[in-house]
């Protein structure tokens, strides 16, 4: 397996990756320059404007466009990503607060998305009474907004049905640790079950919201390969030699399907990271979402740079993670 | 954004060769059905034209009572906390989402157009530049640049859609190249070069005709998802300000009244989810009526 043209595809995946985080840098660099933020106006609101320029000149800011660039990249490398105009923290202790809660939301929410996919797609091939107007209404399940799916939830689960919570993480944020950043996986680890039931059903909805778009973006993929496979001649062979149906679909048909829907999967990663922001503006739970929309409303770029390039970092990395699994997953990729 | 949100991939049966029980009967109308769904788009477009014209009140101004639910008299859809009339509200929300998603495809396809053709037609290094910046795009989450690009801006639908155009194009410069590519190896594009062409020539005459096919089905595909990515980022405060309708803006400015008045928030919600329903079904009409063509 680990041979010169595996070697080859990992170094150049590899110097994808760092290529595509030095555009990310430099693309956040330049709309860094049009929006005209100035940390340092910011930061002294009444100052006279030549104490501005002074402060200005001895942080370097009115160097040349490319000597800044460096210090930027530089900067990034130690992952300081500036002031947040409006918090005054810097933007990475900001991150630190708001960034887990919105990484539980989005994995819990990819793990629903793949076993939606598969139920939806093997549901979708068969065929049973009734099978086409269940497939119009995962038809027009795909094209409801996700904001839409999150306001249907509130008013069913929670106003009629009184099932689940509309908002927050927990019940009563004060009985939360405060040494507690990753709540899910925290109250486990500490044993919680209570906060954990109480994390997880706060969970639901936003996760369901967030997960049925990529779900069923998914399994449309899945479904389409498995249709396709079963038209190939290893399952002519497998039926002939007298395996079940059963057996044929997971054994031969499932397996032999699930590239594509990789590749897609790894996609709506990063429409889920678009999605995750409404999602937990819809159900008010703290998070990378309510931290955005803060600093949207005042315009603090650095802080919506900081939130973009976290985002956009982490799908990158795992679109390259996708990609080399593939590689190892079908070794004709590689080559 | 390299596919639509939706496809009806899901709904419809799997192309056989052969035909139904009811045989051509059934390919008649299942074209005639194609054709009702690109009607429904045309009238929807005329819808977005006409808005002003047919919202019966001022949508900025309130003209009833507060908190009239579905179904009033004189207000359809209801009124919302100031007693604007809902419904004139969403039909002029429909006509800035609708008419938006329409330019972004446009443009796109006129950026991705130029630049796939020019990578295709000419190949060698200028290929190999214009497609490398187009993998960039690519592979960077178009929606997350755009909250960037659109925060960079400033507030504003206009810079909302800068924002949009700026990530949608490459998509289209892919697909359009990869078609070039496969034409200029065709023999009527061998023939014409043979014949002593032009580039030029060969590129507006015998190449980008046969792109006219894909890019259409592709664009009437992706307009969906243009509507639900333009309704998501003003969803988050980036579009139109207020006191202007938009449905995307309005649905959020309305969540406070959901438990409480649902219509205020899910009417322009609804509003969306049918724009985009309207724009895939009419994407999937496009493209069986185009692959009935060929």
């Amino acid at each position: 397996m680990f041979n010169l043209a595996m070697a080859r595809f990992l170094l150049t995946r590899l110097a994808a990756l760092v290529g595509l985080l030095l555009v990310l840098s430099l693309l956040l660099f330049v709309l860094q320059e049009i929006s005209g933020a100035d940390p340092v106006a910011a930061s002294m609101p009444h100052a006279e404007k030549s104490a501005i320029d002074a402060k200005r000149h001895e942080l370097g800011l009115d160097d040349p466009a490319p000597t800044r660039y460096v210090r930027y990249v530089g900067d990034l490398l130690h992952l300081d990503l500036g002031t947040s105009f409006r918090t005054h923290h810097a933007v990475t202790t900001d991150l630190k607060t708001y960034l887990p809660p919105t990484v539980e939301l989005v994995v819990v929410a990819l793990v629903v998305a793949l076993a939606l996919a598969l139920l939806f797609s093997v549901s979708s091939v068969l065929r049973w009474p009734g099978s086409g107007l269940y497939r119009g209404l995962l038809f027009v399940g795909s094209t409801t907004p996700t904001f839409l799916l999150g306001i249907f939830g509130l008013i069913v689960f929670y106003q009629d049905l009184g099932w689940l919570p509309a908002s927050g993480q927990v019940d009563d944020p004060d009985t939360v640790p405060a040494s507690w950043h990753w709540l899910l996986l925290d109250s486990l680890v500490h044993g919680d079950l209570g906060m954990f039931g109480d994390v997880a059903k706060h969970l639901v909805m936003p996760a369901l919201a967030l997960a049925i778009g990529p779900a069923l973006a998914i399994g449309r993929i899945f479904r389409s390969s498995i249709v396709a496979t079963f038209d190939s001649d290893f399952v002519r062979t497998a039926r002939s030699k007298g395996l079940a149906e059963g057996a044929v679909l997971t054994r031969h048909v499932l397996r032999n399907s699930v590239n594509g829907a990789l590749s897609m999967t790894g996609l709506h990663l990063g429409f889920m990271f678009a999605g995750v922001l409404v999602v937990e503006s819809v159900f008010s739970r703290p998070g990378l979402g309510s931290y955005l929309g803060a600093s949207l409303d005042v315009s603090d770029f650095p802080a919506v740079a900081g939130v973009t390039f976290v985002l956009a970092t982490i799908y990158i990395v795992t679109n390259t993670v996708v990609d080399i699994l593939q590689g190892i997953a079908d070794p004709r990729i590689t080559v | 954004m390299s596919t639509s949100i939706a496809s009806t991939d899901l709904a419809t049966e799997p192309v056989t060769g052969r035909l139904g029980r009811f045989g051509r009967w059934q390919v008649a109308a299942t074209r005639w059905v194609n054709w009702v769904i690109v009607g429904v788009l045309v009238a929807l477009t005329l819808v977005a034209l006409l808005a002003p014209v047919i919202a019966p009140y001022d949508p900025v101004q309130p003209v009833g009572a507060p908190y009239l639910p579905v179904g009033s008299s004189g207000h359809l859809l209801g009124t919302d906390n100031i007693g604007r009339d809902l419904f004139s509200r969403v039909i002029l929300g429909v006509r800035t989402s609708w008419l938006m998603a329409l330019v972004v495809v446009a443009v796109g396809l006129l950026i991705g157009g130029v630049v796939g053709v020019v990578a295709g037609a000419f190949g060698g290094w200028v290929d190999a530049i214009l497609m490398r910046i187009t993998d960039m795009f690519l592979a960077l989450p178009a929606a997350i640049v755009a909250i960037a690009v659109a925060a960079a801006l400033g507030p504003g639908l206009r810079n909302t859609f800068l924002a949009i155009t700026v990530v949608w194009w490459p998509y289209y410069a892919r697909i359009i190249r990869g078609e070039i590519r496969a034409l200029a190896a065709r023999p009527h594009v061998e023939a014409a070069r043979m014949a002593g062409a032009g580039r030029l020539r060969i590129m507006a005459k015998h190449l980008l005709p046969g792109v006219y096919p894909t890019a259409l089905v592709t664009a009437s595909l992706d307009i969906g998802a243009v509507v639900l990515t333009l309704a998501s980022l003003s969803f988050l405060g980036l579009g139109q300000s207020a006191p202007a309708p938009e449905l995307g803006a309005d649905t959020s400015r309305g969540m406070n009244e959901l438990l409480a008045h649902w219509w205020i928030p899910v009417m322009p919600g609804l509003a969306v989810m049918v724009l985009s329903l309207v724009a895939n079904l009419a994407g999937d009409a496009v493209r069986t009526l185009m692959a009935g063509r060929r």
